[in-house]
């Protein structure tokens, strides 16, 4: 009994333990290839080269399936991209991270970057348009009439940081247009005393979309393509466009890129090609024109 | 091996119902994610953006039509078009097709128009002057429309007239709506112009557009949804599971650097004393109470570009921000205190005239070290790795300031429960949440279960039983306890005495003599 007892706690320590490592063996064995290899095998002899993206954050449904389309054509493949909110990104860039393309959601915080001569400003271009949206959680029935409605909603008001989070800047802007907020340019005033309690500020676009398909607030300020990735979350209000700077996302080739031609001839793929015209359209982003 | 086995015994009896009550916690998260879940997992793969490939298990979109002759597949959503212009794609405002389309609407502001490729209407028996026949299909797109909103607005939010044609252009206000325009490289669109003659931004006369195959109701089965097994099996092999490898590998690497630093610390430590002993113990104890994300700044600071010693080193070759070695570096840090501190007690703990007795016969301090602090320390030393271990595997804020999170190379699993929580991959983040908790607990109950058996044989000794290593017998009743270092150090102190003195009498013979 002693024994079957103590082999019972031992079979259970050590089949615990076994697929503690037997999972570790998979995430080395099946893990890594399917990293390299989400697209064909890279063409034999020439080295594939991989490019290190750093992408705001709204853009991390839609460029992984773009970046697929793109490994299967030419055989690049990508490093982990990052997702971040666009200040970060740039940050990032600055504390010496490795990239060869950003793409913010912002023009700000590109000129920030073209300022800090992070990037290359001459491959700089305009790729996506998107819309600023009052999101609310699925089904909540809540009605927005205009932008000010917000200030009557019951709840909290999930907003980026303006400091990083372009979005939380143009909504910060869309405040201003109707008294919301004090300071016109997003980033330089305070919430008006009737919001000001309710403000859950979020430290990227995707935490703001995240906080209100959870239900810790009850709406928030996201982009329209944020609706599209994010379950639980529809769209409320469109905030109308003359109330907030025009929502442009700038790519451009990064400084230091050791494979800067392959990147802009990415960041021209992404533009121009007709598959990767229907994943945008899918998720809401429009090419500019 | 009685006490021994008794003692696990008891871990057997105290430590099963700790097993069941968090298999109870686990089962009921893992049927969760294996059993209900999937029907969520299932929209988040269909929206097949997720960091790993998971594109193969997007839904067949294919409404079924008990009563209409007709049905519709492939159906598509397009939220947003275009104008940019591209040579050899067609002009306008202009949305993508769906593969094969045979039906394109479009949501204007103010209606919706629908357009039936008219040799596909004849095959599948849609008649578009039949309101019956117009209606039916209005009902079927509006169901797609609504699955494929993903939180959109949907074409049955607003009560705005229909109107289906089989004219591949219409004008309706300002704007021309073309509906399979292709483009030279084959790839069609439903495009925008304008038609006024002011003109007018042809984006601003499409709100959405969608487009569909319409076939034969016989032509599409009805979708079979998946088992739960099979849902279980392609979501686990839709995860991406080299954060435990990059865990694993940060955690194994960290503890091998600190478990070396912080013995070397806490034997140096130990040895000095005074004022000089408390400025080191602090300096080496800091990170611990520090906030890990002071530690991952100042570690950015120190190797960043954004300092003078950060630029320097960069210059000369020494770049490890946001690299896999910087994870290890930041764990080493939050980890190191935990090996040194619990070694420097166990040192500390140790009878100085042992030590002092090994240094009148002439031991170098390194042999000491090894022979006797080492082995009579190791207990406490060994839980201490273990919890470095431990934390070097759950660093969270100095790892993410420090190294960033790139998926396979510093992306752990704190970091990607975090990310995969945010990023919306709720059931990735619990499953990874379940991994932790059963290897937390995995690590806790070997602790336990390993501490239970060492203490056995020490109070078998207390007690006064002799014999050799684990067969003393003691505690019968499991009831007594003992003092652990001091019975480590009384098995240890007589063996090294056996050994420097010869024949000489057994240490501790007066408190063993008691039995």
């Amino acid at each position: 009994m002693n024994i079957s007892r103590r082999s019972l706690i031992l079979s259970a320590g050590s089949a615990l333990a076994a697929a503690a490592l037997m999972g570790c063996g998979e995430g080395g064995g099946s893990g890594r290839p399917a990293a390299s290899g989400s697209g064909s095998a890279p063409a034999a002899g020439a080295p594939a080269v991989e490019l290190q993206i750093f992408a705001a954050n709204s853009l991390e449904r839609a460029l992984p399936e773009v970046q697929r389309l793109y490994t299967a054509q030419f055989d690049t493949t990508f490093a982990d991209t990052q997702f971040k909110a666009s200040g970060d990104l740039v940050e990032q860039l600055r504390a010496g991270a490795a990239a060869d393309l950003l793409i913010t959601a912002s023009a700000g915080t590109m000129d920030t970057a073209v300022d800090a001569a992070l990037v290359d400003g001459g491959s700089r271009t305009d790729m996506f348009a998107n819309d600023l949206v009052i999101v609310r959680a699925q089904g909540s029935g809540l009605e927005l009439a205009g932008i000010e409605d917000v200030a009557d909603v019951d709840g909290r008001i999930a907003i980026g940081d303006a400091r990083t989070v372009p979005a939380g800047k143009y909504a910060n802007q869309a405040l201003a247009s109707v008294g919301l907020y004090t300071g016109s340019a997003g980033d330089d005033g305070e919430y008006a005393a009737s919001i000001a309690g309710k403000v859950a500020l979020a430290d990227k676009v995707g935490t703001a979309a995240k906080y209100v398909s959870t239900g810790d607030c009850a709406v928030g300020f996201v982009y329209s393509s944020d609706i599209y990735r994010y379950d639980g979350i529809e769209e409320a209000l469109v905030c109308p466009e003359d109330s907030h700077k025009p929502i442009i996302y700038p790519g451009a080739v990064t400084a230091g890129s050791a494979h800067a031609e392959e990147a802009a001839r990415f960041l021209d793929f992404c533009l121009t090609d007709p598959k990767a015209q229907k994943v945008w359209s899918r998720y809401g982003f429009e090419i500019t024109a | 091996m009685g006490a021994g086995r008794r003692r696990w015994r008891m871990a057997a009896w105290t430590g099963l119902p700790v097993l069941f009550a968090v298999l109870a916690v686990l089962v009921p998260l893992l049927a969760g994610a294996l059993g209900t879940a999937p029907a969520a997992w299932a929209g988040e793969t269909a929206r097949a953006g997720q960091r790993g490939a998971i594109l193969a298990a997007r839904a067949p979109q294919a409404a079924p039509a008990p009563a209409a002759p007709f049905a519709l597949s492939g159906f598509d959503r397009s939220a947003k078009g275009t104008a940019r212009a591209v040579s050899g794609q067609p002009a306008g405002y202009r949305f993508p097709l769906a593969d094969d389309a045979t039906l394109a609407l479009v949501r204007t502001p103010t209606s919706v128009l629908v357009w039936v490729d008219a040799e596909a209407a004849t095959a599948a028996g849609f008649d578009p002057t039949d309101p019956d026949a117009a209606d039916a299909l209005k009902a079927q797109i509006a169901q797609l429309d609504a699955d494929a909103s993903l939180g959109g607005a949907k074409l049955a939010d607003a009560d705005v007239p229909w109107e289906f044609t089989t004219e591949p252009e219409l004008v309706r206000g300002p704007y021309e709506y073309r509906f399979a325009v292709a483009g030279e490289d084959g790839t069609r669109y439903l495009t925008v112009l304008s038609a006024a003659a002011a003109p007018v931004d042809p984006s601003d006369g499409a709100l959405w557009s969608d487009s569909a195959r319409l076939v034969p109701a016989s032509d599409t089965p009805p979708a079979e949804a998946p088992g739960a097994l099979d849902r279980a099996a392609s979501f686990l092999s839709s995860i991406d599971y080299r954060p435990l490898w990059v865990s694993v590998k940060t955690g194994a690497a960290a503890l091998f650097i600190s478990f070396s630093l912080g013995l070397l610390a806490a034997w140096r430590t130990c040895g000095t004393s005074g004022r000089l002993k408390g400025l080191l113990d602090s300096v080496f104890t800091i990170p611990m109470v520090l906030p890990p994300t002071v530690c991952g700044f100042l570690l950015l600071m120190l190797f960043g570009r954004s300092s003078a010693l950060g630029r320097w080193l960069v210059e000369h070759g020494v770049s490890v921000v946001f690299s896999w070695p910087a994870a290890v570096i930041a764990a080493v840090v939050v980890s190191f205190p935990l090996v040194y501190r619990t070694a420097l007690g166990a040192f500390e703990g140790l009878d100085p005239r042992m030590l002092d007795a090994a240094r009148t016969l002439g031991w170098s301090e390194r042999r000491i070290f090894w022979r006797i602090m080492l082995p009579l320390g190791w207990p406490s030393i060994a839980a201490g790795a273990v919890l470095a271990f431990a934390r070097a595997m759950g660093e969270f804020g100095c790892t993410l300031f420090f190294a960033g999170n790139y998926a396979g190379v510093t992306q752990t699993i704190p970091i990607a429960i975090y990310f995969e929580w945010m990023g919306g991959n709720t059931s990735v983040a619990l499953f990874w949440v379940v991994v932790v908790i059963a290897f937390s607990f995995a690590v806790v109950l070997a602790i336990n279960l390993h501490s239970a058996r060492a203490g056995a044989y020490r109070r078998g000794q207390a007690a006064g039983r002799r014999g050799r290593l684990g067969e003393g017998r003691a505690c019968p009743d499991g009831a007594c306890t003992g003092e652990v270092s001091g019975g480590d150090a009384l098995r240890i102190d007589r063996a090294a005495l056996r050994e420097l003195l010869g024949p000489a009498p057994e240490a501790g013979a007066g408190r063993e003599g008691g039995a």
